[in-house]
């Protein structure tokens, strides 16, 4: 694990040579040790072609490359970090909410549509989440902010979880999102309980829950 | 005589723990995931809680809108006068449903058939079978800004109140009365008599004041809430 929580709101991150790292554009804040922060237009990993994805996804956040050797601190606007250790399976989280992550990763993005279909289109729509979504698999460690703090809730068959989807942060494993509303003519007279849209997650894994309903 | 009123009667403002046989109603378990993060496990039963406020849940869970808070007619109209406005909604179900709103500090109060008195913005959940209410809270309300009135609840439960930072509880006895900034005073229970106090002074009229002209004095045995955070009051200024 190479993410050290400094407290609540930092990590440190340890960069060795010949090992890189992907952190958010300016969200380094301190370092020891000769290390060096290269812009990376690519916006990750991949070649062009990947990057061209990304833009038309509007999944491109300014990525930087962190090499050398030492020690750097990350922290970005004063949100929680939370670290999420992946050990070969998948996370799933919004490109804006990525602080930094292991170069080992394979990065990628997901199109919505192609879990839960005309449904998975809807509800990047109305979760204010875009039609895409970034990945990031393999084996390594990603430091994901929230507001508030985090908090981390199991996912077992047979027990889905629903998940308001201002509060959702990120999910790994092996789990199937899918919109589900609760509509009733009580909100469209404007007297809604304001809980009309959930995301349901069903599967196996785990779903991080941030304890605030604002977008970073 | 309605259901919660005879519960009420039962457990007659002792210990709930000490009597388990007479709850009849499955109780929500109310508890802290984190500091901001309330869960609540439910059986079936019910609770009252902001709305919107919900950020997960397990099991299968209801959403209603209360109109009025949940206090009928009259409750309403009350709320529309006053100014004190309150959208809860009823969450019924079972499982394990959490709360959260705006990364806020979570406090978690038990009433034992007393009074809790809270600004209804600072009110995250209550159990089903608390009652809710407004009172006149005097001048004081004029200077914290938060209008005159303010939000009580009432009966034998769990209420969660929310606070900007980790609130301390102070507690009061008559020989020691306590003085809090209007800005930091977020709730207070038990028996208090709270009474405006200024200390304007000539300097405080030529603009060199401390800038703690006002203060709200409580007297009695009770428990008062302060967070660590002032809101903009008028008097936080001179």
């Amino acid at each position: 694990m190479p993410f050290r929580e400094v407290n609540s709101k930092m990590v440190e991150a340890t960069v060795v040579p010949g090992q890189r790292m992907y952190s958010q554009r300016g969200a380094m804040l301190a370092y020891r040790g000769d290390v060096s922060f290269t812009p990376n237009i690519a916006g990750g990993q991949g070649g062009l072609m990947s990057m061209i994805g990304r833009r038309v996804a509007d999944e491109a956040t300014p990525l930087m490359t962190v090499e050398g050797s030492g020690t750097v601190m990350f922290g970005h606007g004063g949100h929680h970090i939370q670290v999420v250790g992946l050990e070969g399976d998948t996370l799933y989280v919004e490109a804006d909410r990525l602080l930094a992550f292991d170069g080992t990763l394979e990065q990628g993005t997901m199109f919505m549509g192609s879990q839960g279909g005309v449904m998975g289109m809807v509800r990047g729509q109305v979760t204010g989440q875009g039609l895409f979504t970034t990945t990031l698999r393999g084996h390594g460690a990603v430091a994901v902010m929230a507001h508030g703090g985090v908090i981390e809730l199991p996912i077992t068959p047979g027990r889905p979880v629903h998940v308001d989807p201002q509060a959702y942060v990120a999910h790994h494993g092996d789990v199937r999102n899918k919109l589900s509303t609760a509509l009733g003519w009580r909100d469209m007279v404007g007297r809604g309980s304001g809980e009309a849209f959930q995301l349901e997650l069903s599967g196996s894994g785990a779903v991080y829950v941030q304890a605030s309903e604002e977008k970073l | 005589m309605s259901g919660s009123d005879r519960e009420r009667v039962h457990s007659g403002g002792a210990c709930p723990h000490t009597h388990p046989a007479q709850y009849r109603h499955p109780v929500a378990m109310f508890r802290l995931q984190g500091s901001k993060v309330l869960a609540v496990d439910m059986t079936g039963d019910s609770v009252k809680a902001k709305n919107g406020s919900m950020v997960a849940y397990d099991g299968r869970m209801d959403f209603k809108k209360l109109t009025g808070g949940g206090e009928g007619l009259r409750g309403m109209v009350t709320r529309r006068l006053t100014g004190e406005q309150m959208a809860l909604m009823e969450v019924k179900g079972q499982g394990t449903c959490y709360f959260a709103d705006r990364a806020s500090e979570i406090n978690l109060v038990s009433l034992h058939g007393d009074k809790l008195y809270v600004e209804s913005s600072n009110l995250l959940c209550t159990d089903g079978g608390l009652r809710t209410g407004t009172s006149f809270t005097g001048l004081r309300g004029g200077a914290t800004g938060n209008g005159l009135f303010t939000t009580t609840v009432e009966g034998t439960g769990q209420a969660a109140i929310m606070s900007d930072g980790p609130a301390v509880v102070l507690r009061v006895t008559p020989p020691y009365p306590l003085s809090v900034d209007p800005g930091a005073y977020i709730a207070h229970q038990g028996d208090l008599r709270q009474q405006f106090q200024s200390g304007v002074t000539f300097r405080t009229l030529v603009g060199e004041g401390g800038g703690e002209a006002f203060q709200i004095r409580f007297e009695g045995d009770g428990l008062v809430y302060v967070q660590p955070s002032e809101r903009n009051t008028v008097g936080g200024d001179v």
